[in-house]
């Protein structure tokens, strides 16, 4: 555990990415094995689940410490962390007994979920008797899951590649998925061959596309691009392995099979050893259907017919990375394509899969004109595609870009404060936000977080601060006169919200120090947004083809 | 807050029988210094009076031409009809706790306190009281301070560290307090020491009171030094000045009580944060509160809600100084 804690420290106090990876690099070269294949494990996104409960845990501490509960809230509020919060209050200078971060994890962490109550607290206070005060906060954020310590996915290949010297895209695949420490070995994830030999039951790291900042025409010739809809659904890889077997796996690396069983089902008619990726996408007889209806689908774990049958959905396929067990992924964009489209041709017409449609026009301008019609054909704007790109991992710049519609923006004045966390512990950067109402009273909107430089976030802790007018928990109520520009992606009915509304991906657009509380925007105005995201108007000429795709041109 | 001994007005602390203030604000005739920060220490004030080595750093602060009076620690003076004397807060050198005893009944303004070893301070005297009014700047049992030796040798392996890779280490400290006691700590073999020109001018009263320093050199404008492998302690305040623009490729720290929490440190954007405090801890506070057996205690400075209720279960009659300014986290 010393070493893992010292890299867990260390990384923590870093604020360069290659300083980071060097650090990682040190640790895999240093740590035994059986440790370094958890924090590979960690690293990649994987956590300990349902260790414990945060309620629980806080009574343990309780007891332990002699502090009331209500006391170590007030300190949680303060630290913004749980884990630290419990970190710093049951730590103690103690004999530390050393133990690995395999062994700390198997006799501390795993076997927590399986034991009743008593047997638990038992063993987090021996946890907690045993473990030097610099183990404790490491120690907490597995056991609470937090786990964050600044080094994407991607920089765990990276660092990985270069201790075992392997291609970062091999050591990517054989990351993905879910496995555990019993089924994978740092011997495997460094085994120097090519990949070629790896299962394939797992799918490649996502290729993922950055936001366009500069105009289009700045791209060069058109022709080069292949563009398609941006869609607004749930990304996926569908894959197939041999003998009638294959599965759907999210872009968290989440399998989902069970959530869309009706795409599982074209299986039996695909090739072997193939896997594409797409788009999960809420589809019915009508066509494309609002990402507020897929939501009713997600987090059922099992849906049953009646709702198969009332929410319907499809694989939109867009890529080709995989066919008859062949790593398609070098290959450039138009060939992939090619050979996508061929597959799909051959595809019976009553399977829930479908083709991204190409958007094809002379010049930058056409397009952008076309760009506009997005909002009503319910898709999130353009995705560009270099047609000469490699499918590669993570997120790439310069080959592919989404071309985003503009969201939609709206003033509204913050009406409450809450405390952040982590890096802005203490600082009042949570917000609710309020428009007017019919009768003229302020109606909350939406919540943010993001989008204040960390400037203004100073600024608007001072404010809130001096204007505290209510105290409901954590939450303050602010004198309402700040007024945010709010950007969000779409409206829909919500029954949870007073105000009728739920709003997707608000985020503050800038701070308008501008305008005052009089000036800030209508809820009708909001739920006008809502009637254009919400009704996708096919009758207004779109219509599919005998496969059910749009006919977009 | 009113009662027999102290009063609270505008100013401050007020003690209508010897017609005084502790720590005021605005223009007083006769104010009572707890020590030489310049949130107790406000210049203004027609008369000073305050320990004996507190004098020449309050001189400091609020200019050689004030009327400065000072005592000798445990000196017990009239001043009217209420009975004055200064006991050490530990806290920071000639800092002092104020005990007021009118017709039998004694007060004691804590200003700020520590019970830890500190050895450039005097060392807290617990002092016996029917009232107590305590800061509670660390209110919370999240704060736990480890020994200060500990601290140090954080410090001086940190230094070492990055001497060893040739760069500067620049430690951001409070001027007056923290500095010297991180000065203290310094281990001088492993290179040169420099401080900003705001820390030097306290350096000599802190030696003439018998602490040991290590040989600094002060930072002067239009010098050129040579930092490689040196320490350099500056005030917190030109973290973002153009005075640190020389530092670009040293390692930063700063040494204060925030630093327990981690989002305090992240949010700095600093290398390092060293949990080196000069006011009590929440176990220091129990304990100082318990050892006065005072019975009514009075907090202020900082966040004293959680102080207040949870002494308050443990059946002690505890309040919150009303009209007393809540203290930001940038002040220690």
């Amino acid at each position: 555990m010393k070493k893992f804690a010292s890299l867990f420290h260390d990384l923590d106090s870093m604020t360069k990415t290659n300083e980071r990876l060097d650090r990682l690099i040190t640790y895999f070269e240093d740590a035994s094995p059986k440790d370094s294949i958890w924090v590979c494990w960690f690293l990649a996104g994987n956590r300990i689940k349902g260790a414990i409960k945060t309620g629980e845990l806080r009574s343990f501490l309780s007891e332990k410490v002699n502090l009331p509960i209500w006391l170590i809230e007030e300190c949680h509020d303060r630290v913004g962390d749980l884990a630290e919060t419990v970190s710093l209050l049951a730590g103690s200078n103690s004999k530390n007994i050393p133990l690995s971060l395999a062994e700390t994890i198997r006799e501390f962490l795993l076997p927590l979920r399986a034991m009743d109550t008593e047997e638990r607290k038992t063993t987090l206070y021996r946890a907690w008797d045993l473990l030097a005060m610099d183990e404790m906060l490491p120690f907490h954020k597995l056991l609470t899951g937090g786990f964050r310590m600044g080094v994407s996915k991607g920089n765990l290949c990276k660092a990985l590649a270069r201790v075992g010297k392997v291609e970062p895209a091999v050591i990517a695949q054989r990351l993905s998925g879910n496995w555990t420490c019993d089924d994978l070995t740092m011997e495997d994830i460094l085994d120097p061959s090519d990949g070629e030999k790896d299962p394939m039951n797992r799918p490649f790291p996502f290729c993922l596309a950055s936001p366009l900042q500069e105009k289009a025409s700045s791209l060069g010739k058109v022709k080069d691009w292949q563009v398609e809809w941006k869609w607004d659904g749930i990304r996926a890889q569908l894959l197939t392995t041999g003998g009638g077997g294959g599965m759907l796996w999210s872009r968290g690396e989440e399998s989902i099979d069970e959530s869309f069983p009706e795409v599982l089902d074209c299986i039996p008619y695909l090739p072997p050893g193939l896997c594409i990726d797409g788009e999960i996408l809420a589809w019915g007889r009508e066509g494309l259907r609002s990402f507020s209806r897929l939501q009713k689908r997600l987090g059922r774990k099992h849906p049953g017919p009646s709702i198969q049958k009332k929410e319907p959905v499809r694989f939109q396929a867009y890529d080709l990375l995989r066919v008859n067990g062949e790593d398609m992924r070098s290959l450039c964009m138009e060939k992939r394509r090619k050979k996508l489209e061929d597959l799909m041709n051959k595809m019976p017409g009553h399977l829930p899969l479908g083709i991204s449609p190409l958007v094809e026009e002379k010049d930058w301008n056409s397009l952008e004109i076309r760009r506009k019609e997005s909002r009503d054909r319910g898709v999130e704007g353009f995705m560009l595609k270099r047609k000469d790109s490699k499918y590669e991992s993570g997120r790439v710049k310069g080959s592919w870009f989404k071309w985003k519609v503009d969201p939609f923006l709206a003033d509204m004045v913050v009406v409450s404060a809450q405390l952040g966390h982590g890096k802005r512990a203490n600082l009042y950067s949570d917000y609710s936000l309020a428009v007017w109402d019919e009768s003229g009273n302020l109606v909350t909107v939406a919540k943010a977080y993001s989008g204040l430089s960390n400037e203004e976030i100073e600024e608007v802790d001072k404010f809130v601060r001096k204007n505290i007018i209510g105290k409901f928990g954590p939450v303050r109520a602010v004198n309402p006169s700040l007024v945010f520009e709010i950007a969000f992606e779409g409206v829909k009915a919500s029954g949870r919200h007073k105000s009728g509304v739920a709003l997707r991906f608000p985020r503050i657009h800038r701070w308008r120090k501008d305008k005052k509380i009089e000036e800030v925007d209508t809820i009708e105005m909001i739920r006008g947004y809502a009637g254009m995201d919400e009704n996708i108007s096919m009758a207004g000429g779109h219509k599919t083809d005998l496969d059910g795709n749009l006919l977009l041109f | 807050m009113k009662n027999k001994v102290l009063e609270l007005r505008k100013e401050g602390i007020y003690c209508p029988d010897g017609d005084f203030f502790v720590d005021p604000r605005g223009n007083v005739e006769r104010a009572l210094i707890t020590h030489a920060h310049s949130d107790h220490a406000r210049p203004g004030h027609s008369s000073y009076l305050c320990s004996d080595t507190c004098k020449p750093l309050l001189k400091l602060r609020i200019g050689e031409h004030s009327v400065i009076n000072s005592l000798p620690f445990g000196k017990k003076i009239k001043i009217g009809k209420a009975t004055v004397s200064f006991h050490p807060a530990g806290h920071i050198l000639g800092s002092a706790q104020v005990r007021v005893e009118v017709g039998g009944q004694v007060w004691v303004v804590s200003g700020d306190y520590k019970p830890q070893v500190d050895q450039t301070s005097e060392h807290f005297e617990l002092v016996k009281c029917h009232g107590f009014i305590s800061e509670c700047t660390f209110g919370l049992p999240v704060y736990r301070w480890q020994p200060e030796k500990i601290i140090h040798q954080q410090i001086n392996q940190w230094w070492s560290e990055n001497a060893e890779e040739g760069r500067t280490s620049l430690l951001f400290a409070y001027s007056l307090g923290k500095a010297q006691r991180v000065l203290a700590g310094l281990n001088h073999e492993i290179g040169q020491i420099y401080v900003h020109s705001a820390v030097f001018p306290f350096l000599e009263h802190y030696k003439n009171a018998g602490v040991k320093l290590p040989e600094v050199i002060k930072i002067k404008k239009g010098h050129e030094y040579k930092f490689d492998q040196a320490m350099v302690i500056a005030p917190p305040a030109v973290e973002d000045s153009t005075w640190t623009r020389k530092f670009r490729t040293a390692r930063k720290a700063f040494a204060s009580g925030w630093m327990a929490i981690r989002g305090g440190r992240r949010r700095r954007n600093l290398d390092r944060g060293f949990i080196l405090s000069d006011h009590a801890d929440w176990d220091g506070l129990l304990e100082v509160i318990r050892g006065t057996e005072a019975e009514e205690i009075k907090v202020t400075h900082g966040n004293g809600d959680a102080l207040t209720k949870y002494l308050g279960e443990q059946g002690r009659n505890c309040s919150v100084l009303e009209g007393a300014r809540i203290r930001g986290e940038e002040e220690e």
